[in-house]
């Protein structure tokens, strides 16, 4: 196991898995059947949903119901823009900079209340969200919803409309997730992280939480904004279910599952949130909501951590098999701590992955 | 420190794989999608249809708030096609008998999953059919153009589905919001006295819909006058200063045009404490006898009425009668649904069985071309379970396969027809 830690962090091997996860991203979409483009573009729009949570409530542990109101709105904005002939480029700016500001707007508020109030305040988006989208029917479509088809692939590339989709959305949510992880793991991280643990030592620190709630909040939001733009590329079609509260909860649990302040983790969570469903279906149509249920509960009985500990629970296995070694005490030393990492409130982030890795970054 | 030469080699690394993942994907995806434009001939079979099999999607919410009539949306159509093929199959137009399969789908009414329950049936089934729900169906409607699939007798109220302009590929089933409406202003134009009408409707294209259609059945009439009318959002969970406003106008007849349960019936018991005693109007999917006028304590009210195109199989009658019977059978033994359902989607879907049927018998080549014109050249068409006087007819372009409802009046048990007034 140090072996394979030891090649891991040579430099060489690190350019050469970007390179193969870059190579992936550029081919698969030319040979992978529609169906299965269109499916890894979704899981594409909600893994950014997902990110936007993990910002808010994986790093900065405020716990936020209220991610798929962004979501939906990025998406109306979308539709509207498209609908208007506005330029692509706006609309997409449009798209993520209305969140942002309206998360911003409620975050000022928000965050002032301290704990869960900050959690009722963003439930009250999603149930305010549905009406709303109702009754301004002159933008939204009213019940009906609005639907834009925009992203036909251009005649010149010689693509599919699901191939062009994906490229799309591997672009956006790549440059998302590159610029979340750069936010995460520098002095903003750890400025979350400090928030996370303790409120008091921010402030002792010269941390302001209020600040760095509102930024985690405003960050989640725009993430929000950018994902109903990438539902908008993918779906096609928005409507007040959009919004609806249960898809809130679902983008919590996805999160959780995925793994709480993991990047990769949100990553996982878009998968289970577009897998789930297809895959209950597989089994049986009649049963969705049971399955879905049993499998929620059996990840997290298995691996409190999230899916993202899974590789960290088989090395955890083999630390104990081969016992002895400094190496395998240090992985047992990190893998105990995954269970706190579940644990949204006094989850102790100094002893996370990506943390770690990040100092072995710092020591390259 | 990472050095220029990592840097280049990683560069290297890329372009290397990148040139030979290409060259592996040049025909990768221009192999299956050559083959059905070579083979394009005049009657090139559709995906989904064989000589002895052909097979029809659906996507409806099986979970959630409206899992009941949708589970009902399978269920009927899935007896239907259950008994004709334990008969043989169904024998098409161009001579061959195919057993019909049917592929359903949940999409827990998220207009997100049914479009992705339409990406994954779309090649492997000859049309989607039967799906409940207004948005989830909206959400593949265009995909479902551009892909020509066709989106055949689907159960939502909503027009844009059956304007052939708009919606080439698709075409709705149950009656729209107007056709409801309009049907009970004509009945109640028809009365010999004098009616003062108060209106309460849902703020969205449902309440409207009907409010359309009712003012357009008592265009003209002089003896109705519309006193008050107010509208609720579908997200209030109580309407009760509505009905205190309205049951202080006087009105004789209240036009409920509303969709939720819970709010009808608290609605039917609240208009008795106000000692508002109006005859009422209810839309067909808020009408149950046994969910809904039961426990609002309907029978204070000198009438209630509400429309339908499809026999109860609540009323006393229903199981006796032969179509009823065999209607129940097929549930119980090829649905797996035993008991005689509370919702009238179950009858809906089986008479959409029966109708495709229909269509299947004209079809004189097996592609989905030949079944969109045949599906648009159904007419008079009584369709099991039927009540006297609604047909399928889907020859007429904005309207919907079923667009002839009957008014009916609550009875104390179940509805009867009401030919007039009173």
């Amino acid at each position: 196991m140090s072996t394979a830690t030891a090649v891991m962090r040579k430099p060489w091997v690190r350019w050469a898995v970007i390179a193969i996860v870059v190579v992936l991203a550029i081919v698969l979409p030319l040979v992978l059947p529609e169906f299965a483009n269109t499916t890894l573009a979704r899981i594409g729009v909600f893994a950014v949903a997902v990110l936007g949570l993990n910002v808010v409530m994986g790093y900065t542990g405020q716990v936020s119901l209220g991610q798929i109101f962004f979501l939906g709105l990025g998406a109306y904005v979308t539709a509207y823009g498209v609908q208007q002939d506005w330029n692509i480029v706006l609309v997409f700016v449009l798209a993520c900079l209305i969140p942002a500001v309206v998360g911003l707007l409620v975050a000022l508020a928000a965050a002032r209340l301290g704990g869960l109030a900050i959690a009722m305040v963003t439930i009250a988006l999603p149930i305010v969200g549905v009406p709303l989208a109702k009754r301004l029917s002159e933008f939204t479509g009213g019940s009906q919803g609005l639907s834009a088809r925009f992203t036909a692939a251009p005649e010149w590339t010689g693509l599919y409309d699901d191939q062009w989709q994906l490229y799309i959305v591997l672009l956006i949510a790549g440059i998302s997730f590159l610029l979340t992880r750069n936010l995460v793991r520098g002095k903003y991280g750890r400025a979350f992280a400090i928030v996370k643990g303790n409120e008091a030592v921010a402030g002792s620190m010269g941390i302001s939480p209020y600040r760095y709630k509102v930024l985690a909040f405003t960050v989640a939001s725009l993430l929000g904004g950018v994902s109903g733009f990438l539902y908008m590329v993918v779906i096609q079609y928005t409507s007040p279910e959009t919004l609806s509260f249960g898809h809130s909860i679902t983008l919590l649990a996805s999160m959780v599952i995925g793994g709480a302040g993991s990047i990769l983790g949100s990553l996982l969570g878009g998968a289970y949130y577009v897998l789930t469903p297809q895959l209950t279906n597989l089994i049986d149509p009649g049963l969705t909501a049971v399955l879905q249920g049993a499998i929620l509960l059996i990840v997290l009985f298995v691996l409190p951590g999230g899916l993202v500990s899974l590789p960290r629970l088989f090395r955890r296995r083999r630390g104990r098999e081969q016992g002895g070694g400094a190496a395998a005490a240090k992985a047992a030393a990190s893998a105990t701590a995954v269970p706190s990492t579940s644990a949204p409130d006094g989850a102790d982030v100094t002893t996370h992955p990506p943390t770690e890795s990040e100092e072995r970054r710092q020591d390259t | 420190m990472i050095t220029h030469r990592t840097k280049m080699r990683a560069v290297s690394v890329v372009a290397g794989l990148g040139i030979v993942a290409l060259l592996a994907t040049g025909c990768a995806r221009g192999g299956d999608s050559g083959s059905p434009t070579e083979s394009g001939g005049a009657a090139a079979a559709s995906p989904g249809i064989t000589d002895d099999t052909i097979t029809l999607g659906i996507t409806t919410p099986l979970s959630g708030a409206t899992a009941g009539p949708g589970t009902c949306t399978v269920a009927g159509i899935t007896a239907y096609f259950g008994a004709k093929n334990a008969d043989g199959g169904v024998t098409f137009g161009d001579g061959k008998t195919r057993k019909v399969e049917i592929k359903a789908l949940d999409d827990a009414y998220d207009p997100q999953k049914a479009a992705a329950n339409f990406d994954q049936l779309k090649d492997s089934v000859f049309a989607m059919t039967a799906g409940l729900g207004t948005p989830t169906n909206r959400a593949w409607r265009e995909a479902a153009i551009a892909d020509e699939v066709p989106q055949a007798l689907i159960m939502t109220g909503d027009p844009i589905f059956s304007d052939q302009k708009q919606s080439p590929w698709s075409l709705g089933f149950v009656p729209i919001y107007q056709n409801e409406g309009e049907a009970f202003g004509k009945l109640l134009a028809s009365s010999p006295d004098e009616h003062k009408v108060a209106i309460l409707s849902q703020n969205d294209d449902y309440g409207q819909g009907y409010v359309e259609g009712f003012k357009k059945g008592i265009e003209g009439a002089d003896n109705i006058q519309v006193v008050k009318e107010l509208t609720y959002e579908a997200t209030d969970t109580n309407v009760d200063a509505q009905l205190t406003e309205l049951a202080g106008s006087g009105a004789d007849v209240f036009f409920n045009a509303m969709s939720i349960t819970p709010l009808v019936i608290s609605s039917l018991q609240k208009t008795q404490e106000l000692g508002w005693l109006p005859s009422w109007f209810l839309p067909s999917n808020t009408s149950s006898p046994s969910a809904i006028l039961e426990p609002g304590g309907a029978t204070a009210f000198p009438g209630v009425y509400t429309v339908a195109f499809a026999q109860s199989a609540a009323a006393p009658t229903f199981a006796d009668s032969e179509d009823g019977k065999a209607f129940l059978a097929g549930l119980k033994e090829y649905a797996n649904y035993p008991d005689p359902p509370a919702f009238p989607h179950c009858v809906w879907s089986y008479q959409v069985g029966a109708t495709l049927d229909q269509v299947f018998q004209k079809m004189t080549e097996p592609t989905r071309a030949d079944f969109m014109k045949e599906l648009r050249s159904i007419q008079d068409y009584v369709a099991p379970l039927m009540l006297d006087g609604s047909s399928v007819d889907t020859t007429e372009d904005g309207q919907p396969a079923v667009s002839t409802v009957q008014v009916q009046k609550y009875n104390g048990k179940g509805y009867a027809p009401a030919q007039n007034w009173g």
